[in-house]
């Protein structure tokens, strides 16, 4: 005789997915780990190129500025030379170029070469030849250190020479670049280097070192402006990075949290699936044992029956046989006792052990909305909406929480699959929670096709079913369930359309 | 050969009171019943040689029913085997058919289905039993023959006239053919020619078995 099948089979299965749930657990959470570092990274490596490019531009602008300032100031120069040449000293001898300086800052003074004269020193002189060749003038006596050199051009009858002060030349009103800022700018030629501004920090030993240089753009004054900076650490968007990572982390668990949930959820379904399924199987092996246990006393009680038959049609039938007869008999009653011993021990060996179970408080609002959460995705499939209207207060009953959810879910299930059958506008599915004297009332309406009048007094029968492919155990088993908790299950039909399933359970008593 | 007692039926079912009452239902009929609550004492202990058939119970400990129905037919065993079940389904049916199951019943068993199921098995045993027999002892003669008179019994069974056999072993006088000819029919202890036919028309084109003149 089969039994206790539901034990094997769901024991390793339940161990079993502990086991890999844990496994999973600390494996996702390094997945997860993983992932939130990568991403982190990536976050990081984008703002902080973004960074830098940003830097770069701001940079690079600032550069353009001071050399096109200082290449003004260059061509500056040689209009001045230009407009001394053209004027020429008049022959009454003033000296308007002498009040230069006090208009130019960084014309420190003026030089002539008088009328008909050379240069007192051979440098000028040889530089007044080369600007008279190339037709502009030319720079002498380049002393970047001090931020000195001489600007000379060629004139007739008299050249001019200004003796510039390159720190003067910056127009510091008009200078983008801050004094304290980062940026070192010099003018460099020929090897020789004036530093106009310092600078904070060393270019050169920054990670990332950034050189803008371009010649100014008067011909007369070749110097490269030059202007660098060094993008260090320090220079890296250190706090949107850090708030990149924390948002990435952020997201990464409520992502975790969502995909555990729904994990969580698929197994509760499994799980209940599963028990279903076991108590299916359970019931299939059970009948396949009966027939096995019933069907040897049947083959005995026929066979010894019809023997007996045989030996009384016996035409020449021998009274001495009487013993056999009376042993066929015999043998036919004996099975027949041995059948019904079969199914009293069948009836004992599947009867719940009711008396033995302690009811607890379950809180049937609870419950519902629990069975409806675990049923979303089937609800939602058929484009039902489930409502419940609750009662005022919570209906707490008296039961076993497993075996009221079993009905729950089934009475649902049936309800969701009676709807299929209907339009898809038509569908509605009304749980009604309340009390009635002393029992709690769950009342489960569905506007599908309905339960046909022939169906419903057989509605609770084992084996019984309407839908095509169904066992028929399904309503007989919650009814079951809800007698063995003291309760009851009822149907009727839901006016215009529909069935409605009271589940009954005694209310806790205070 | 024990023809002489009625058929024995052997009945295997590890249930007592499933093999009393159909060991009961059978003996009505006449039909000489043992029974047997193991297998692997039947297989050991069983007549072979007793004309009969074989009842076999599918679900048995130890050694279940179409393991025995194997076992029977790979040793040889000539009787019916009538297979019982409780519930067959159609993959067992299948199986005990292939194995050479000659019916397969389901339990609870009405008696006419199994008397009659029985009766026939019985019947074809007997009817396999005198093929067998018959087919052995035309051996037997045919092996008595000499090689000339088997030469003429292939011409005769080919269906030559005498001066037609004479001609085709190469000169033989008719005469002579004649006397080969009464000979054999002696030794085949036949009494017409289509007695001949019927019988030994298979053997004439057997190769001798070796060793025989």
């Amino acid at each position: 005789m089969y039994s206790g099948g539901a034990c094997h089979s769901d024991r390793p299965f339940y161990f079993g997915s502990i086991i890999r749930g844990m496994h999973l657990r600390s494996r996702s959470r390094l997945i997860g780990l993983i992932a939130w570092g990568v991403l982190s990274l990536l976050a990081g490596l984008g703002l902080a190129q973004a960074e830098l490019i940003r830097l770069r531009d701001a940079f690079d602008t600032d550069a353009r500025i001071a050399h096109r300032l200082l290449s003004q100031r260059a061509a500056q120069h040689d209009a001045i030379l230009a407009t001394l040449n053209l004027l020429q000293p008049g022959a009454d001898g003033g000296q308007p170029q002498q009040r230069l300086p006090a208009l130019y800052p960084q014309v420190l003074a003026v030089l002539q070469r008088e009328r008909g004269r050379d240069w007192p020193d051979a440098d000028l002189q040889a530089a007044d030849a080369q600007s008279r060749a190339l037709g502009r003038a030319v720079p002498v006596r380049i002393d970047l250190a001090q931020g000195r050199c001489l600007l000379l051009q060629h004139g007739e009858p008299a050249s001019h020479a200004l003796r510039l002060d390159l720190r003067a030349t910056v127009p510091w009103s008009e200078w983008p670049i801050r004094a304290d800022g980062p940026q070192r700018v010099s003018l460099q030629f020929g090897g020789q280097s004036f530093v106009l501004q310092a600078g904070h920090g060393v270019p050169d030993a920054a990670p990332w070192p950034y050189t803008f240089r371009k010649v100014l753009a008067s011909p007369s004054q070749p110097f490269d402006v030059v202007v660098e900076r060094g993008f260090g650490w320090a220079d890296l968007p250190w706090v949107r990075m850090a708030a990149a990572s924390a948002l990435i982390a952020a997201l990464l668990a409520v992502a975790a949290a969502w995909w555990r949930q729904r994990v969580a959820r698929r197994r509760a379904e499994e799980l209940l699936r599963l028990g279903q399924v076991a108590r299916l199987n359970t019931l299939g092996e059970l009948a396949a044992g009966i027939a096995h246990e019933l069907n040897q006393p049947l083959t005995a009680v026929l066979a010894s029956t019809q023997a007996a038959r045989r030996l009384l049609a016996d035409e020449d039938h021998d009274p001495a046989d009487t013993p056999l007869l009376r042993q066929a008999l015999d043998q036919a009653a004996a099975q027949a006792r041995r059948a019904s011993d079969v199914l009293r021990r069948l009836r004992r060996s599947v009867e719940r052990p009711d008396a033995g179970r302690v009811l607890q408080p379950v809180a049937l609002d609870v419950l519902v909305a629990d069975t409806l959460h675990l049923l979303e995705p089937e609800s939602a499939r058929r484009a039902v909406v489930p409502q419940v209207v609750a009662a005022a207060a919570p209906v707490v009953v008296q039961g076993d929480a497993v075996a009221v959810q079993q009905i729950v879910h089934n009475l649902v299930m049936n309800a969701l699959q009676a709807l299929e059958q209907v339009d898809t506008v038509e569908r509605r599915l009304v749980l009604t929670l309340d009390t009635d004297g002393g029992t709690g009332r769950l009342r489960v309406a569905d506007t599908g096709p309905g339960i046909p009048d022939d169906a419903l007094p057989r509605l609770f029968e084992p084996f019984y079913t309407t839908r095509p492919g169904g066992l028929g155990l399904g309503l007989s088993l919650c009814e079951s369930l809800a007698q063995g908790m003291g309760g009851a299950l009822a149907a009727e039909a839901n006016p215009p359309r529909g069935a409605c399933f009271t589940l009954r359970l005694p209310l806790m008593s205070d | 050969m024990s023809t002489t007692h009625s058929p024995l039926i052997h009945l295997i079912d590890d249930d007592a009171a499933v093999r009393d009452s159909l060991a009961l239902l059978i003996g009505t009929v006449g039909l000489r019943v043992t029974t047997w609550a193991e297998p692997l004492a039947f297989l050991a202990g069983f007549d072979r040689q007793a004309i009969g058939a074989i009842v076999l119970d599918v679900r048995m400990p130890g050694l279940s029913g179409l393991t025995v129905l194997e076992r029977l037919r790979a040793e040889g065993v000539d009787q019916p085997v009538v297979m019982l079940t409780g519930h067959g389904t159609v993959e067992l049916c299948r199986r005990a058919f292939k194995s050479g199951a000659a019916e397969f019943l389901e339990k609870p068993v009405d008696d006419e289905l199994l008397i009659e199921t029985l009766q026939t098995a019985v019947r074809q045993h007997v009817r396999s039993r005198e093929r067998h027999q018959a087919d052995r002892e035309a051996r037997e003669r045919h092996a008595q023959l000499s090689e000339r008179e088997r030469e003429v019994l292939g011409l005769i069974v080919a269906g030559l006239t005498n001066k037609e056999i004479a001609r085709a072993l190469g000169g033989l006088s008719p005469r002579t053919v004649e006397t080969h000819r009464a000979n054999l029919f002696a030794k085949l202890g036949a009494e017409s020619l289509a007695q001949l036919i019927r019988r030994y028309a298979a053997l004439v084109d057997e190769v001798p078995p070796a060793g025989h003149p």
